[in-house]
């Protein structure tokens, strides 16, 4: 039998064709960069862009996002420091991301000494190109990748590598902030952690913009969580009211390890995010934790996977919403239990509040089952404030407004409560303070 | 002066909810440091008068007054009332996770204490002591409001809540309702603790057993949303001596008990 190529039509998003491509290739870097650029941006152009008949954008319209407009940043410029920021004393190394460029500060000797890298893509191609050519667009990110990861692989512009070698616990870990500040720019960051067998670590991230800049993200981390290592991801994100952000975040869980993983929404005026997390090895978990807030005209859409390609896994997610003003949020979950993975926890709740008329949430919770022998439930609730517990709350003394507050701080709590980093705690509180009061 | 002030003051009191009618004509009088027992049936309205008089919404007001010092109620939001001192210890308290005990109480605390409040570690001292005589658990403190809480514990939570805003003026639902002996003297306690010549109680119960413990002056019996008996120190006497059995046999109520 011969096999016919059949030459499917090439679909670029807006602006980033192939001239653009071969700009960014100008740039120059190492091979093994415009390698694997140069194969994503195959894929890149042979997938069809998202439509609103896709089940995945059905509620999030991909008009929303006006890609057109932005310019894709040069590749960010590594420089020698950056201003300090409050928080970067919790935390041995820091890397300050700016649009002209960003900065690897190291506070300590701990990485150094720990071995653990800490490196622009750009640096980890030329270091340790092997290691890059293994994780770089590697096992987490699925077969059947879609439209922006496959952009984010070909026009990624800020690139970082993190390795974390085996047995090695990192007790403080690591803060990357993001303060993006030029209008109708376009950031395309990637980020590859590798947390090696037995390690243990803890990355946050805070990405910040002034609400005055429109500008985008087009972000994707790639998480290894090798046998029996711990790892952490906090992310917090807080971009302008005029930015979007589309996101895909992919966790690959290896025997015995656990990924807890942390996604804080306030940010951006439109947002489409995917996580998913696959535990892959026997006695694997993953717990993911979210948290997302929409007010005013805010649009924010999430989609979680929770994998299990191996039996013997366990996870568990909660994320939880509120909706305020005109504010819209959309949350679509799905557990999938891969062939043969049998004896599997997995848990899915999802709460959202609708805290006006106006204000929408929707709730998709699913399951996608190929084995049996297993444990699973997923559930959601929407609702307003409950009155009883208004009532009980304001017979004390609480003021309306108080009692309401409580009882929002209150709801997301759960949540918050699980965050390692009490510094990242207040900074959830006060976000969730101000969207209730304006 | 000795003549006794008014402290509550309840007029032909009418209250639905959702057009239908509990509360048909509810006349009582609470003087400035009196305990009053109130009876009555299952369904009968007792917790729909506790929960008026401290503005649930769920409650529409058609007809009557419910004065406390002089003050009309129903015109204030229910954190108004509260802070004029009038307290309810819910049948059912709700669950409200993510709120703190000592973070709720501090809030409730400086909410009704207006220019009084405490400093922290001066709110913490007197909580602490406040656990301490009503035999709470420490642990009890860092826990989320109610959530989880037994039947006992919810119960001693209110009378925690109850120490520590110090109101003037109480109801009590149904706090005895489950308690064991221990517990139910732990109630007493702290009731106990507030009275005094600027305290007036309503305590509702099913039960002639708390009678012992908190000796009310006036016992009103409540059947279908009307004060249908109203006796002084011989009704109460008799209450003890005879049981509630014998309210039952006397108001007809073995019929309605469910
Ligand atoms: N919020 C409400 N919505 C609908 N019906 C209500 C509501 N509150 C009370 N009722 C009804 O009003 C009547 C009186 O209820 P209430 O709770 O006041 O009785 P109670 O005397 O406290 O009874 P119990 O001894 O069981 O506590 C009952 O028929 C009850 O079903
Ligand atoms: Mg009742």
């Amino acid at each position: 039998m011969t096999e016919v190529a059949m030459e499917k039509p090439v679909d670029t998003l807006p602006g980033f064709d192939e001239a653009h491509f071969a700009a960014v290739l100008a740039q120059g870097e190492s091979a093994v960069l415009t390698a694997k650029r140069e194969e994503a941006f195959k894929d890149y152009v042979n997938i069809a862009s998202p439509t609103r008949t896709d089940e995945e954008w059905r509620r999030t319209d991909p008009s929303l996002f006006p890609i057109a407009d932005m310019k894709r940043l040069p590749n960010l410029p590594q420089v020698e420091s950056l201003p300090e920021s409050p928080w970067d004393a919790e935390f041995d190394v820091v890397i300050a991301v700016q649009a002209d460029g960003f900065a690897i500060m190291h506070r300590n000797g701990t990485a150094a000494e720990l071995g653990i890298s800490v490196l622009s893509l750009a640096e980890a191609a030329e270091q340790k190109p092997e290691l890059v050519n293994e994780y770089l667009q590697g096992r987490a990110l699925p077969a059947n990748s879609g439209k922006y990861e496959a952009f984010n692989d070909a026009f990624w512009n800020f690139g970082l590598f993190i390795h974390i070698p085996e047995k090695v616990e990192w007790e403080k870990g690591m803060l990357i902030r993001y303060q993006m500040d030029v209008n109708d720019s376009m950031l395309i960051p990637r980020m590859v952690v590798v947390a090696g067998p037995q390690s243990r670590a803890v990355i946050a991230e805070h990405l910040e913009s002034p609400d005055t800049v429109r500008f985008m993200a087009v972000p994707q981390r790639e998480l290894y969580v090798a046998e029996g290592a711990n790892f952490k991801l906090v992310s917090l994100q807080e971009w302008g009211l005029n930015s979007y952000q589309i996101t895909n975040d992919w966790g690959l869980v290896e025997r015995d390890a656990n990924l807890n993983w942390f996604t804080l929404n306030f940010g951006t005026a439109r947002s489409k995010m995917k996580f998913g997390s696959d535990v892959a090895g026997p006695g694997s978990a993953a717990d993911m934790d979210g948290l997302f807030f929409a007010s005013g005209e805010q649009h924010m859409d999430q989609r979680t996977l929770q994998i299990h390609s191996s039996p013997d896994t366990y996870s568990r997610l909660l994320y939880k919403g509120a909706v305020k003003d005109t504010g819209r949020s959309v949350y679509q979950g799905l557990i999938i239990a891969r062939p043969g993975a049998i004896r599997v926890d997995a848990y899915q709740t999802n709460n959202n509040l609708v805290l006006n008329e106006g204000a929408r949430a929707d709730s998709i919770p699913g399951l996608l089952i190929d084995a049996d022998d297993l444990k699973c439930s997923h559930g959601s609730t929407l609702g307003n404030l409950d009155p009883e517990q208004l009532f009980y709350l304001r017979s004390r003394g609480m003021s309306e407004h108080d009692a309401r507050q409580a009882l929002i701080m209150g709801f997301f709590e759960e949540v918050v409560d699980r965050i390692p980093q009490k510094f990242i705690q207040d900074i959830v509180h006060k976000n969730i303070e101000e969207k209730m009061e304006k | 002066m000795s003549e006794t002030k008014t402290y509550l003051e309840i007029r032909n009191l009418h209250a639905s909810t959702e057009d239908t009618p509990i509360l048909k004509g509810v006349d009582l009088t609470i003087a400035q440091g009196e305990t009053h027992a109130l009876m009555g049936p299952n369904g009968s309205g007792k917790s729909t008068l506790a929960n008026v008089i401290m503005g649930h919404p769920a409650y529409e007001v058609t007809d009557g007054e419910i004065l406390f010092r002089g003050q009309n109620l129903l015109e204030l939001e229910p954190e108004e009332r509260a802070r004029l001192g009038v307290f309810l210890a819910f049948q059912y308290p709700v669950a409200i996770p993510g709120v703190s005990v000592a973070k709720f109480l501090k809030s409730a605390h400086d909410a009704t204490h207006g220019d009084n409040k405490l400093k922290p570690a001066e709110f913490l001292k007197e909580l602490r002591e406040n656990i301490k005589y009503l035999e709470v658990d420490d642990s009890f403190i860092n826990r989320y409001l109610n959530d989880g809480f037994s039947g006992g514990e919810k119960k001693r939570m209110e009378i925690l809540q109850m120490l520590t805003l110090k109101p003037r003026f109480a109801v009590m639902d149904e706090t005895d309702s489950g308690l064991d002996i221990d517990a139910l003297q732990v109630v007493a306690k702290g009731v106990n603790k507030l009275a005094g010549a600027d305290f007036g109680l309503l305590v509702i119960t099913h039960y002639e057993r708390i009678l012992r413990y908190i000796h009310p002056d006036h016992l009103h019996v409540l059947i279908d949303g009307k004060i249908v008996h109203s006796g002084g120190s011989d009704l109460v006497k008799k209450l003890e001596e005879k049981g509630y059995d014998w309210v039952r046999q006397e108001f007809g109520e073995e019929v309605l008990v469910g």
